[in-house]
């Protein structure tokens, strides 16, 4: 649940004096009655709701949705890229087998249900290897050439699916289909490798769109063309401008979507974005703080802000463990126990984050975990950790580098607050280098770096499967943190092959407490965020594990206008 | 006999010509306002650069983030940046990295820019047309595009910041060069050292150099503002200097733009402090220009 | 004269290699790869995957290969197509030049009609109140960081006036005005440097110029000397002017790529920057040979303007 130390009221009161005694100085005067205005009105103001309901009206249809992105898509091939850039609107333009609940199916940021998109219903047999599909009838591709409306079907999943095993960025997930059925135009029956029981995840997952065989086959790729069975068809797609998606007239979902048009405008400054939303030019936009909320609460009082819940942090520190000093798990606790999250937690995020852990916490408990709940070597305890450090053969620390992709301003703040505990704590003097994305990229996935790493594991896949098994198993190929645990191997294998609710939860959880023992992989604190939205804007609220904005785009099908 | 005579002549005349530039830079500060106040800026940089440990109230490192994005006060007169370490004092000390990221880009720079000239300038012939073309080539591609590809080739730093834009400004620097020491050839004293056989070096040095020191000199005191934000753009794009140093091209171009309306003092007085900086070294340049003017003319 | 002409124009063409070799060299050097960028948080970088898609690319052949195939693309003008986006070079070129130049043009005019007035004042009336206030707001204009401006041009726009220009770049000939609208914000932001240092240009040229005998005699010759002077003064003091604003068009070329990513405009600049961030090594090449060859032509064209306007320099 909400942490219950929020927003200003997290703030030492001390900073009250600090603002007084400023008050003298000239210099500050604007700064001064902007911050004080802004104090003011946050603490009056109630903390802001994690859950902006659906709208009790009924949805109207038209109006022109648009916002202002971070992101451009770098191409518009899914086999490609799983960049933000491209599924902040690939799962409005195609559609997944199943997916995941939209905000006005349920009542709560989150539920972790499975819905149909195009199939209305699956099953597996008991073993789990074998997966039936029963696909939705009468569902039509866009009426766009070469596909011009006609019916999707079976063979379509199964063309679909063995393109993206064969080559790309989603070929691990196809890679375990052994092979496929299409007794009828409707079903489809998928033979996996190996059981696995949360095999349908990994289908809802956005990413995994569907696509046709005419257009990969006529173009020989899919970057010049997307045609899909979605919402919206694409209208206009500039590089570097604009974005624009229309109403799919034939979209099985009849009624929907309610908007004409969702337009995204290529705007890469934050401060721009920031300025698109205050005059209007955009719709809803997504912010880290609360005192970034309260600076555009101040021009747009009207604004409607929904508290956004993580349920997991993508990133953490990596660490080379699989060679010294990080292989000896005293060291990664030494280190652990020596980053005080708590005060990232307060000070970096304004006490409005999580303090961080890689598994959605809905997994396996029922309310997010607090700091106590993550076990001894999470505590911020600076002088077990030099004792520690010291049984395990450093007692005068020792020299490394952190090299890291500033992917937001507050991550910088972060690395430097950890060079700074570790030095001081247990005399580790930690080099930084902060490089561009591309430089960083490279060298992280590579994963042959010493040292240690600002790490990450996807940041949008929510699959129990992907966080667990995909992430952590030692064979797998996007297991960045370099975990090697054969107690982790061993229960991640057996989690795809447990059926039973509730012996999953457990699975879970003994797998957690395993990675928080061993310090297998040492999150960090992350932001909530806030999602903002202007006053006109209707379902537009986010579940936990997916932002709007972002790879949660698909629920924008829901979204309408109240104007 | 005349002629051997002459020598010493040479020499001292070109003493005075020492002395006088010197002498004249003095009067033009103090009779020009302008002058004078930058005089006054580059003088107070190199004074808190040198003195920074001594200035700074506190350390430029050391974070307390429970009082992060503190406004200015008695306590912390700029205010505390992101993870709430004293802007004062890391601006103080970022005049350091400005000092060494200016004087090493237009040193360097310069220096080897100087040398290049004077080969081509000096030799002519195939050599001054090789070396002329490949500077032309470097000179061809855009400065900011040059330096980031560099800066990316090597490891992001300060230093090898610098060192792409030092080579940015190579090119420039030798075309100038050279044009002087072509003009000094044609000058009498040359023609006449050359006859009486005095060696190459010396004619260079006692002829040539001070014709070519003063341009160099105007040039060189713009480029040093220009370097300045250089690497303050490099920051920008994310190649620049490193957390945590204290530069003020990073405090700008980082958390001063991110915090920009939470905390305006975060941007505030990093800009300031380049804008002084970049202002003092170009009204210096002015300056040299309007006092050595009619030396560079009649020479 | 066209003998001269001749051979600047043949001393060019090396040059331009040279730019060629020290681009293409630079990009290979660099760490990272545009490949694995593209897959962005996936982790599933398949080495055969990859394989495939670096062999299709033409990635594999050994360096010289590389350069020379991409030689043969510029010279024949089939550039080929972007790593990343797979679009071909020509078409974000075509559409990526309109807007730099726009953008660079407006920057110029706005920028000259301020710089040449104030530097002429300046350097008529120098050492007077005048004179220093042009000098310290044409340096502050040369001492602020381009994207702190426009971080507070758009920033403050939005706060005080409620509006910025409509993002979501129109083109001149779709919507003149709306296009006007886009363009005004970034080419003041731009202008503002390029009228510093054109103004102190001027004022340091006129000085010069001013302080000339022939000048001189003119001025003691009374009131129709004057108008002679100024007109001789300032034609011979506007060629220095000229050649600062083709060197300022190469600072300028690359001084956009910050304004064009502050207010979402989609030009050469960020194109070239961006394409370096992600190594996309064809369309960082082919931009720079551009700019390359543009810049060169304009010095050659200058070159060629100083050896008509001065004999002595066609026999050096």
């Amino acid at each position: 649940m909400l942490d219950d130390r929020l927003g200003p009221l997290a703030f030492p009161l001390d900073r009250r004096q600090f603002l007084a005694r400023a008050g003298r100085t000239g210099l500050a005067a604007a700064a001064l009655v902007a911050a004080r205005r802004g104090r003011a009105s946050a603490e009056s103001g109630a903390p802001y709701p994690e859950w902006i309901p659906a709208s009790p009206k009924p949805p109207k249809r038209g109006g022109v949705l648009t916002r202002a992105s971070a992101w451009d898509p770098p191409v518009i091939d899914p086999r490609l890229t799983q960049s933000v850039g491209l599924h902040q609107f690939a799962a409005l333009v195609g559609s997944r087998l199943v997916r995941y609940a939209f905000p006005d199916e349920t009542s709560s940021p989150t539920d972790l249900g499975l819905k149909g998109d195009l199939a209305e219903s699956w099953q597996s047999t008991p073993d789990a290897r074998v997966w039936t599909f029963k696909l939705r009838q009468g569902v039509k591709w866009q009426n766009v050439p070469p596909l011009n409306g006609r019916e999707f079907v079976a063979a379509d999943v199964k063309y679909c699916f063995e393109a993206y095993a064969k080559e790309g960025a989603q070929s691990f997930t196809f890679q375990e289909i052994e092979g496929f059925e299409t007794p009828d135009k409707y079903t489809v029956r998928i033979h996996l490798k190996t059981p696995n029981v949360l095999f349908p995840q990994n289908v809802a997952e956005p990413i995994a769109v569907l696509f046709s065989r005419e257009v990969l086959e006529e173009d020989g790729d899919l970057k010049k063309r997307m045609i899909g069975t979605g919402p919206y068809l694409l209208k206009e797609h500039t590089r570097k401008v604009r974005v624009v998606l229309a109403r799919n007239p034939d979209y099985w979902d009849k009624g929907r979507p309610y908007v004409d048009q969702y337009v995204i405008l290529s705007t890469p400054d934050a401060a721009t974005r920031m300025a698109a939303f205050r005059t209007g030019q955009s719709d809803f936009i997504w912010l880290a703080s609360p005192s970034e909320v309260e600076t555009v609460r101040r021009t747009n009082g009207d604004a409607v802000v929904q508290s956004y819940h993580n349920s997991l942090t993508p990133f953490g520190v990596a660490v080379a463990q699989d060679r010294p000093p990080f292989n000896d798990v005293r060291v990664r606790r030494a280190v652990s126990m020596a980053i005080d999250r708590q005060k990232q937690h307060d000070t970096v995020f304004e006490g409005h984050g999580i303090i961080g852990w890689g598994v959605p916490f809905m997994y396996y408990t029922d309310k997010q975990p607090t700091l106590a709940q993550l076990g001894p070597w999470w505590q911020y305890r600076p002088a077990e950790a030099k004792k520690l450090l010291a049984e395990a053969g450093h007692p005068n620390g020792f020299e490394t580098t952190l090299f890291y992709y500033e992917y937001f301003p507050q991550m910088s703040s972060q690395v430097q607050l950890v060079q700074q505990d570790l030095k001081r704590n247990l005399n580790i003097d930690v080099k930084i280098t902060k490089l561009d994305y591309t430089t960083y990229y490279g060298r992280y996935a590579e994963s042959k770096w010493d040292g240690m790493a600002w790490g990450f594991q996807s940041g949008h896949a929510v699959g129990l499967d992907e966080r667990t098994y995909q992430y952590m198993h030692s064979k797998s190929t996007k297991n960045f943190f370099r975990v090697n645990d054969p107690v982790i191997d061993e229960l991640t294998s057996k989690l795809r092959q447990t059926p039973d609710r509730a012996e999953q939860r457990a699975l879970t959880k003994k797998i957690v407490d395993r990675e928080f023992d061993q310090v297998l992989r040492m999150w960090m604190p992350y932001d909530n965020g806030f999602l903002v939205f202007q006053p006109h804007v209707r379902n537009g609220a986010a579940g936990a594990l997916r932002r709007t904005d972002g790879y949660g785009a698909s629920a924008i099908a829901r979204m309408w206008l109240d104007k | 006999m005349a002629l051997v005579n002459t020598r010493p002549a040479v020499l001292e005349a070109d003493a005075a010509v020492e002395l006088g530039r010197l002498r004249a830079l003095w009067t033009t500060i103090r009779r020009k306002p302008l002058g004078a106040v930058s005089a006054a800026l580059i003088a107070a940089l190199v004074l808190t650069a040198i003195l920074a440990d001594q200035l700074a109230p506190y350390d430029p490192l050391a974070a307390r983030p429970e009082i992060r994005l503190a406004a200015p006060s008695w306590e912390h007169p700029f205010g505390t940046d992101d993870i709430g370490r004293d802007v004062l004092s890391r601006v103080v000390h970022g005049s350091r990295i400005s000092l060494w990221v200016g004087l090493l880009a237009v040193g360097i720079g310069t220096v080897a820019g100087m040398l290049i000239g004077l080969l081509c300038g000096y030799c002519e012939g195939r050599t001054d047309l090789v070396v002329q073309r490949l500077m032309d080539g470097i000179q061809a591609i855009p400065g900011l595009v040059l330096a980031l590809a560099v800066v990316s080739v090597l490891r992001p730093s300060t230093t090898n910041a610098m060192l792409a834009i030092a080579l940015v400004i190579i090119p420039g620097n030798s075309r100038i060069v050279r044009g002087a020491v072509l003009s000094a050839k044609q000058n009498r004293y040359v023609e006449a050292a050359q006859a009486i056989g005095c060696r190459h070096p010396r004619i260079i040095l006692r002829h040539i150099l001070p014709n070519v020191t003063a341009p160099i000199l105007v040039i060189a005191s713009i480029w040093l503002g220009n370097a300045i934000l250089i690497e303050a753009t490099l920051s920008f794009l994310g190649v620049g200097t490193q957390p945590p140093t204290p530069s003020w091209g990073l405090m700008l171009s980082s958390t001063g733009r991110a915090f920009m309306e939470q905390a305006p003092w975060l941007a505030l007085f990093p800009g300031l402090a380049i804008s002084l900086a970049v202002l003092g070294f170009n009204l210096f340049g002015d300056t040299l220009r309007d006092a050595w003017d009619p030396k560079l003319r009649r020479n | 004269m066209y003998k001269y002409a001749a051979r600047r124009l043949l001393l060019a063409i090396p040059v331009l290699l040279l730019s060629s070799l020290i681009v293409f060299g630079l990009m290979r050097v660099m760490p990272g790869d545009a490949l694995t960028a593209l897959m962005g948080e996936s982790g599933n970088i398949g080495e055969r995957e990859l394989q495939k898609i670096r062999h299709d690319l033409r990635l594999d052949l050994p360096y010289y290969q590389q350069y020379g195939l991409w030689l043969w693309q510029l010279v024949s003008l089939h550039p080929g197509e972007s790593i990343f986006t797979g679009e071909p070079i020509t078409t974000s070129l075509g559409k990526a030049i309109p807007v730099t130049l726009e953008l660079t043009a407006l920057a110029m005019a706005l920028g000259l009609v301020i710089a040449v007035p104030i530097g002429v004042l300046s350097a008529t009336r120098q050492d007077t109140a005048s004179d220093y206030v042009g000098r310290v707001v044409a340096v502050s204009g040369l001492s602020l960081p381009d994207f702190w401006l426009g971080t507070l041009v758009i920033t403050f726009a939005a706060i005080w006036f409620h509006w910025i220009p409509a993002i979501g770049y129109v083109s001149f000939w779709e919507s003149p005005l709306r296009n006007l609208q886009q363009f005004l914000l970034p080419a003041a932001v731009l202008g503002f440097r390029l009228s510093a240092a054109t103004m102190r240009m001027t004022r340091s040229t006129v000085l010069e110029v001013l302080r000339e005998d022939y000048v001189r005699t003119a001025w003691a010759k009374g009131l129709e000397g004057r108008i002679v002077v100024y007109k001789h003064a300032l034609k011979n003091a506007l060629i220095p002017v000229v050649t600062i604003v083709g060197g300022q068009l190469g600072v300028l070329l690359a001084g956009t790529v910050v304004v064009e990513t502050i207010f979402a405009l989609p030009g050469m600049g960020r194109l070239t920057v961006e394409a370096i961030l992600f190594r996309d090594y064809p369309v960082v090449q082919t931009n720079v040979m551009l700019v390359a060859a543009t810049l060169v032509t304009l010095n050659l064209l200058v070159d060629l303007t100083y050896a008509w306007l001065d004999p002595r320099i066609r026999y050096q």
